[in-house]
Order: structure tokens, then C-alpha cells, then sequence
């Protein structure tokens, strides 16, 4: 399918432009054991909701390991384990419709960023994302003692009435370029790994430098087996997904 | 003039007038005690001028600020590694009670074996994600920012911290270097 012109009043990107940072994500590898949820969560400071009101649907997982059934009920197939997270996207759909600016496209990192205190909670952007990967905070939740005592400093803990989402760990981006520039070199390959990655058992996410060819997450992510999710919308997302196993479906 | 005087003998008018002047009094009051840069209380009175006097490098005792994000607020270890050693106020002749009085505070600390609750002056909310190291290493110095410390004794405020203020000088300094200034007034550099 072609891609759609997307009104490019906003994000700064051009055709065929690779990023900065990006992931690549084995579902070969991916054994959907959850912790790169549990890490995500514990690092980025995102609050449990309850019972109550995940049944609103109102969970706040950045990142949500997904699994569908292909097919009528006996012959069902299961697609492979996929961990879906902001997909970070050149051009995102969610960043022209924010009324008030606090979604914007980074310049300098080339990432979609959340600016929470100008955020007012129009929640127009998770309308807009195709990927569903944007959680709202639909109250200020209780965070019991000792609870408190793991918040991550790095990371602004939101109020309610605020939108939130995947920032690939930023706050590690910028405690490693800020290690690079204070010994005067780049970022090395390798050095920064979001939350996710460090937790995955199976090293089945990998992260890294787009902009450099020889890094890990660029050469998978040029790999046959790599897919980007959705990508007739022409959003051009930086995670791709590398998929060819039989998922256990044997025959 | 003598119009005016009539109008003040009636009583509604010198009502509406008091109204007025408390009005204006309460705002004042207002104003000075509840404007947000008002330094806060710190358990020691800490002499900044005498330590500046004496040649302390701002760095001795607020080390953080060249390699990390946080300047850091010295430990009662660290003060007395200096006023310890001091041996005007080791000589036994002279007793605690005739000691300065912050000094004998300080003693306090070091006896009890508790932490000295410094109240940082310099803050920004939590959204903010501000870094020493990056502005020593562009060449910033303390004082730009934090005054002229050999002049005061506790820390005050000397700006008015706020996004419009941080930006001023990003943008000054990145006159002649757009890709820095791109870097400098990202959002994402200091909100996340």
C-alpha cells in the first residue's frame, strides 16, 4: 500500500530516515515471561492501578506482551509472544493532534517525547495512536509504604490527568551520552539498554544507534526476518520485530 | 480640598477606605510570605563568607557539581575533618559552651552521630531534570547562578529560577551554533 501523506506540520522527518535509536525485538527468542513489563514498570516509576480499575481497562503497563489466536476455536494457532511498546515513530500520528504541544518529536534524539507538565489531558493523542501503547492516568494512585521508597529519581513521577508512554528509557540515554561526552567519545554500542532489554532472560530485545550500520539492533533490524508493526500507515516506527520461527505450532 | 475632607467624616466612605487599606496590606503581607523563592530555614546557620574568606573551593565541599547531577550537601564528617582538626577549639581551656554558637550545633551533629538536614535552596519540581555537570563543563561558573556566596552567609536565591530563565542563557550562548542550541531547547534535554 502506499503511504498516506501524513500532515507533517509537526514531526521533522523525512522519507526514508532511519532515527537515532531504535530496538529490535526476537519473537523467536521471547519466551513471554514478563519481565521486561515488571522492569519497565519498576524503572519508569508507572503506578499499579488495582483491580478496579484495570476492569475499566485503565492499566498502566508501558509496555504489554501481546498474543492472539489465529484461526477458528480447534484449530487455533498462537501467534508468537510480542512485547509492544511505543514504537517511537518517525512520523507519529499522535503528535500533530496534541492541542497543547506536550508530545513532540525530538530533534536531537529522534524520539517521540512526552512533556508531562504541559500536558492537559485531552487523551487525543492515544486516540490517535495505532498502536495502542499510550496510558492515561485516570487518578493519582495510592503508592502504600514502603512503595515510595523504589521510585526512580531520574524519572518525574506523573500526576493525575496526565498522559504517559515508552520514552526508551530516556533518562538512561542521557546518563550515557552524558558519560560519552564527559570522556569525550560517542555512545558505544551496547552501553545504553533500556529497562526491557536489561531484564529480557533471552536477550530477545535488543537496543541501540539506527545511525550506526555496524550496531546490533541496525544489522537486525536490515534482517530478512524483521517486520515493523503496521507499517502500511507509513508511521515508519523504530522497533522492529523479527519473526520466521514456527511459534510451536508445529505442523 | 475641602470637598475631599467632607466626603472623609462619612462613615461609609472611611469604610470603604479601611476595606481598601486592608485590602492592600493583606496582599503585601501576602505577597512576602507566600512568594515561592523564600530561602528556607537550615539547621546551621552556615557562614558561606567565612569558608570563602578562607580560600575553601566551592567543589571542597559541594564535589557533585563537576561530575554528576547533583551538587551534593556536605556531611557533618565532612565539616568537622576541618573544624576537628582546629585546635582553638580542641584546647580543653576552652569549654563547648564558649564555642560559637553554629559550631557548637555542628559539635552537636558529630556527638549524636546525625545527619546534618541540609534544605537544598536551588530547586526545581520534579519534571525538571536538571545536571551540574554539563554547565561546569560549558564553562558556567557557581556564581552565575547561585550569586556571589563570599558576600552571604546561608544560601538564598538570587534568581528567578524558571524555564524562561534557563532558556535565556541556552539561547545566548548558542547564538553562533544551531546544532547545540537544537540540542540546548529541546524539550526532552531537561523533561522526562
Amino acid at each position: 500500500m502506499a503511504n498516506p501523506k501524513i500532515p507533517e506540520f509537526k514531526a521533522d522527518w523525512k522519507e526514508g530516515e532511519e532515527g537515532r535509536w531504535g530496538m529490535a525485538i526476537d519473537m523467536d527468542l521471547c519466551t513471554g515471561c514478563q519481565a521486561c513489563v515488571a522492569a519497565c514498570s519498576m524503572e519508569n516509576n508507572v503506578p499499579f492501578v488495582g483491580e478496579e480499575m484495570s476492569g475499566y481497562g485503565r492499566q498502566m503497563a508501558w509496555l504489554r506482551v501481546e498474543r492472539l489466536w489465529e484461526g477458528e476455536y480447534p484449530e487455533v494457532k498462537m501467534t508468537p509472544f510480542q512485547p509492544v511498546m511505543c514504537q517511537q515513530c518517525g512520523s507519529a500520528p499522535c503528535e500533530p493532534v496534541c492541542p497543547v504541544f506536550a508530545t513532540v518529536h525530538s530533534q536531537v534524539e529522534q524520539l517521540n517525547l512526552q512533556v508531562y507538565n504541559r500536558c492537559v489531558g485531552t487523551r487525543y493523542c492515544a486516540n490517535n495512536c495505532p498502536y495502542v501503547v499510550r496510558v492515561f492516568n485516570w487518578a493519582d494512585y495510592d503508592r502504600p509504604e514502603p512503595l515510595p521508597n523504589q521510585f526512580n529519581p531520574d524519572v518525574t513521577v506523573r500526576r493525575r490527568g496526565v498522559m504517559e508512554k515508552c520514552t526508551f528509557c530516556i533518562q538512561r540515554i542521557h546518563k550515557a551520552e552524558d558519560q560519552a561526552k564527559s570522556e569525550g567519545r560517542e555512545v558505544v554500542d551496547g552501553e545504553v539498554a533500556p529497562a526491557c532489554a536489561q531484564a529480557c532472560p533471552a536477550d530477545a530485545i535488543v537496543f541501540g544507534r539506527m545511525d550506526d550500520p555496524e550496531s546490533r539492533v541496525s544489522k537486525l533490524s536490515k534482517d530478512g526476518r524483521a517486520v515493523h508493526l503496521l507499517e502500511e500507515l507509513g508511521t515508519n516506527p523504530r522497533v522492529a520485530y523479527l519473526k520466521g520461527g514456527s511459534n510451536g505450532n508445529l505442523g | 480640598m475641602q470637598k475631599i475632607f467632607e466626603l472623609l467624616k462619612k462613615p461609609g466612605i472611611q469604610l470603604a477606605l479601611l476595606v481598601v487599606i486592608l485590602v492592600m496590606v493583606s496582599g503585601a503581607v501576602g505577597l512576602f510570605y507566600f512568594q515561592t523563592q523564600v530561602p528556607p530555614a537550615q539547621p546551621i546557620q552556615f557562614p558561606h563568607n567565612i569558608h570563602i574568606g578562607l580560600q575553601i573551593q566551592c567543589l571542597y565541599c559541594h564535589p557533585g557539581a563537576w561530575r554528576q547531577a547533583s551538587a551534593g550537601l556536605p556531611t557533618q564528617q565532612k565539616c568537622w575533618a576541618c573544624h576537628g582538626q582546629l585546635k582553638k577549639y580542641w584546647q580543653p581551656e576552652v569549654p563547648v559552651a564558649q564555642w560559637p554558637v553554629e559550631l557548637q550545633k555542628l559539635r552537636g551533629f558529630v556527638e549524636s552521630n546525625k545527619p546534618i538536614e541540609w534544605v537544598p535552596v536551588y530547586q526545581v519540581p520534579d519534571f525538571v531534570h536538571f545536571n551540574h555537570r554539563p554547565h561546569i563543563a560549558a564553562g558556567v561558573n557557581c556564581e552565575n547562578c547561585h550569586g556571589d556566596m563570599s558576600k552571604k552567609t546561608v544560601a538564598t536565591v538570587e534568581e528567578t529560577v524558571n524555564m524562561g530563565w534557563c532558556l535565556k542563557c541556552h539561547m545566548e550562548r548558542t547564538q553562533d551554533d544551531p546544532e547545540k542550541r537544537i540540542k540546548l531547547i529541546d524539550c526532552g534535554t531537561c523533561h522526562y
